[in-house]
């Protein structure tokens, strides 16, 4: 308990195991029922203010420093806003090349979410000891599991190393293509890992699945509460990672829009600041923002989509459809089974773009000038739909930037579970090891990268304000 | 050319006369780092890296500019000279923006290459933080000052070796500027004939070409280094 609290209030903070930091609040009644709760933020980077002036060219080596688990997205992202701001296409095999390289990250970003982040949960059980509830915890009762997750980690890197010799913060990705061409012995290289990583994204899913037949009330109940969706697909609806338009869906499953080119992204997505949190709320835009409320990531890339791209991928999602009964699944805790099946079908698909017989050419890239002062790009980070938003002066230097994260869409989302948890598991104030570790699951369910998504500079004070659910404050606590 | 005897950390050597003392170390491979100076170029003893120690003066001369004398004793690698180039290189980063992680140069930077070389583990003084400018007016080339550490290879190539003059310096200090022409946006100037050659000689990622992306941005300064010897074999 924090000494700078009222009576009524429980802080849970640091949440532990996830990139990044943030606090999370839950407000008493005088009954002691979880009145609201509130998932703050309070990491700030500033990305978006102090790229302006620098030449728009620089943006794909710039934006991946923002995060270093999807790094790869942002540099997608950039160069293809870039990419729109000159006019060009990208040659056939620079844009499968881009294409693994993302989908490695699709892989590495989801087996350190699943394997690393949560797996201890499932595995070792949510009110087991806390000291232990990790993937060191893990790899002492289950070894060869652990290692796996591990290696199945390492290949996700090794899709984007092989090509370009970098494994964190890629250079490589260019505006106008790759500037590294695949070689044939990387190329088999590669293509070898592949069964042994369909295999442990396999035992992955057959883990989740397990669990979900043994803890069947709880998995369904699971800060389970309705939304839109917003997800990425390709032209006949399927899920889509890299490249594609955009589809919204209501809560009820029905499509709300579709096939939407992602530059026309502000026709349909309005951002609202709320005065205790750094990130941004978006919203979906016809509907304003009390009935707008919308959710990324895999769950809302598997709700939205009509079908999988690869056939392994494909029946796992029949099964995740089966689950919803003809409505989007809408209960957080599927989060995992949803990573799992996309993590499925990247895996898949690396091995598709492996097998095409123009992986290995040489034409990767090509150039073009500053034609146009504005561009916009979109891909699918791992954590949901991110776009860049690039405005340029006459001489392409940026004057106005606009980043929009996944984990900022989720934002409202993440509030809205953790509420839905702690009405569920507090009551009252005795609060025990593992009521807590569920609030932040709720969390760790959209597995949140706060650095990346905290960036709009300027707006509010560096301290956390409490409040209760009217919005009065309560009271104000220092950062640190 | 007559020959004289000098010697040089233990070193002794004969040398010709006119000679500089860096040239004398670099063709007896004593490793002295260098920034403002380029093969090719007349020196102008800018950047203070070259410093070095002669018996009997007190100062510290750069090796650039100096020649050597008849039976003089120079030390280039003492406790105080390491310090001092360190400290300078500290300074470079600095007095500037030089985040290399983002930088066009990363990888391919002399600067970068400097701070490894010196063995700068971090910088001690305190950063100036200034608000510098891109130029991003030329159609071909970015200038952006936050990363140049005003060694004036670009001014001394660009007058003496193209001969066009666009570029000069302005004011003093830490507000010490390049300048294009009369401080016109580079793409106005009228001087600029495009050639490309002090982008080949900066050290840094300050001068760059717009469509070179990181890690694919190569610096030629040898290119011009060789260019002036050819003419002068010729003439
Ligand atoms: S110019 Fe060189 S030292 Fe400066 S930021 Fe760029 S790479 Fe680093
Ligand atoms: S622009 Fe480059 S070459 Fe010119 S003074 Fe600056 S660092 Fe030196
Ligand atoms: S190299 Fe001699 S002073 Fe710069």
């Amino acid at each position: 308990m924090d000494k700078h609290l009222p009576p009524n209030t429980i802080m849970i903070s640091p949440v532990t195991r996830i990139e990044g930091h943030a606090k999370i609040t839950i407000m008493l009644d005088d009954a002691s029922q979880v009145k609201d709760a509130q998932f703050h933020v309070n990491e700030f980077r500033g990305f978006e203010k102090f790229c302006e002036g620098r030449y728009f060219t620089e943006m794909p080596a710039i934006t991946p420093r923002i995060c270093g688990i999807c790094p790869v997205s942002h540099s997608v992202a950039s160069a293809k806003a870039c990419e729109m701001i000159m006019g060009i296409t990208v040659p056939y095999t620079g844009n499968l090349l881009r294409r693994m390289i993302h989908l490695g990250q699709h892989i590495s970003s989801h087996a350190l979410s699943f394997f690393h982040l949560s797996s201890p949960d499932f595995i070792l059980g949510w009110d087991s000891d806390p000291v232990k509830r990790n993937i060191l915890g893990v790899a002492e009762k289950f070894p060869d599991l652990a290692r796996r997750g591990i290696r199945l980690r390492k290949f996700g890197q090794e899709l984007s190393e092989r090509v370009t010799g970098k494994k964190i913060h890629i250079m490589g990705i260019v505006p106008g293509g790759m500037s590294f061409p695949l070689t044939a012995e990387n190329r088999q290289a590669l293509l070898d890992w592949v069964p042994e990583a369909i295999e442990t994204t396999q035992m992955g899913i057959d883990l989740i699945k397990k669990y979900h037949q043994e803890h069947h009330q709880e998995v369904s109940t699971f800060a389970n509460f309705p939304s839109m969706y917003l997800g990425t697909v390709g032209p006949q609806g399927e899920m889509e990672l890299y490249d594609g338009k955009l589809r919204f869906i209501e809560a009820d499953g029905t499509i709300a829009a579709d096939q939407v080119d992602p530059k026309f992204y502000l026709d349909y997505i309005a951002e609202r600041v709320i005065p205790w949190s750094y990130l941004k709320y978006p919203y979906y835009k016809p509907h304003g923002y009390e009935r707008g409320f919308y959710r990324v990531g895999p769950l809302a890339r598997l709700n939205v989509a009509s079908k999988m791209k690869t056939p392994i991928a494909q029946k796992e999602f029949e099964q995740f459809k089966a689950i919803g009964q003809g409505q989007p699944v809408h209960g957080t805790f599927y989060f995992h089974y949803a990573r799992l099946i996309e993590l499925m079908q990247a895996v898949e698909e690396c091995k598709t773009i492996l097998e095409d017989s123009q992986v290995t050419q040489s034409k990767t890239q090509v150039t073009g000038r500053h034609n146009y002062w504005e561009g916009i790009g979109c891909s699918e980070a791992p954590r949901g739909t991110l776009f860049h938003h690039y405005k340029t002066d006459a001489s392409g230097k940026l004057v106005n930037i606009n980043l929009l994260i996944a984990t900022g869409q989720n934002n409202p989302a993440m509030n809205r579970s953790v509420l839905e948890v702690a009405k569920q598991y507090i009551k009252g104030k005795d609060i025990k090891e593992g009521v807590l570790n569920r609030v932040e699951a709720a969390i760790r369910c959209y597995d949140p990268c706060l650095s990346c998504s905290t960036h709009a500079i300027g707006q509010m004070p560096l301290l956390i304000e409490v409040r209760d659910h009217q919005g009065g404050l309560l009271n104000a606590i220092q950062r640190g | 050319m007559p020959k004289i005897s000098v010697k040089i950390d233990d070193k002794d050597l004969e040398v010709e006369v006119g000679t500089t003392v860096l040239d004398v170390c670099r063709a007896n491979d004593i490793d002295i780092p260098t920034m403002c100076h380029l093969k090719g170029l007349v020196d102008v003893g800018a950047c203070r890296l070259c410093l070095v120690e002669v018996e009997g003066t007190s100062k510290l001369l750069p090796s650039c500019t100096t020649k050597v004398q008849a039976n003089q004793v120079i030390h280039t690698q003492t406790d105080k000279l390491k310090k001092y180039r360190r400290m300078i290189t500290e300074l470079f980063f600095a007095e500037r923006n030089h985040v290399c992680s983002v930088c066009i140069a990363n990888g391919n930077c002399e600067l970068q290459d400097l701070g490894y070389k010196v063995g700068m583990e971090n910088v001690r003084f305190p950063y100036l933080f200034q608000n510098c400018e891109v130029d991003s007016s030329h159609s071909k080339f970015v200038m952006d000052h936050n990363r140049c550490i005003m060694c004036t290879r670009c001014v001394r190539v660009c007058s003496d070796v193209e001969g066009a003059h666009n570029w000069g310096i302005m004011n003093r200090g830490y507000q010490v500027r390049i300048i294009a022409d009369f401080n016109v946006p580079w793409g106005d100037s009228t001087t600029c004939t495009y050639c490309g050659k002090c982008v080949d000689v900066c050290p840094t990622g300050a001068l760059w070409n717009k469509d070179a992306t990181q890690g694919s941005m190569q610096k030629y300064p040898q290119a011009v280094s060789d260019l002036v010897e050819k003419r002068e074999m010729k003439s």
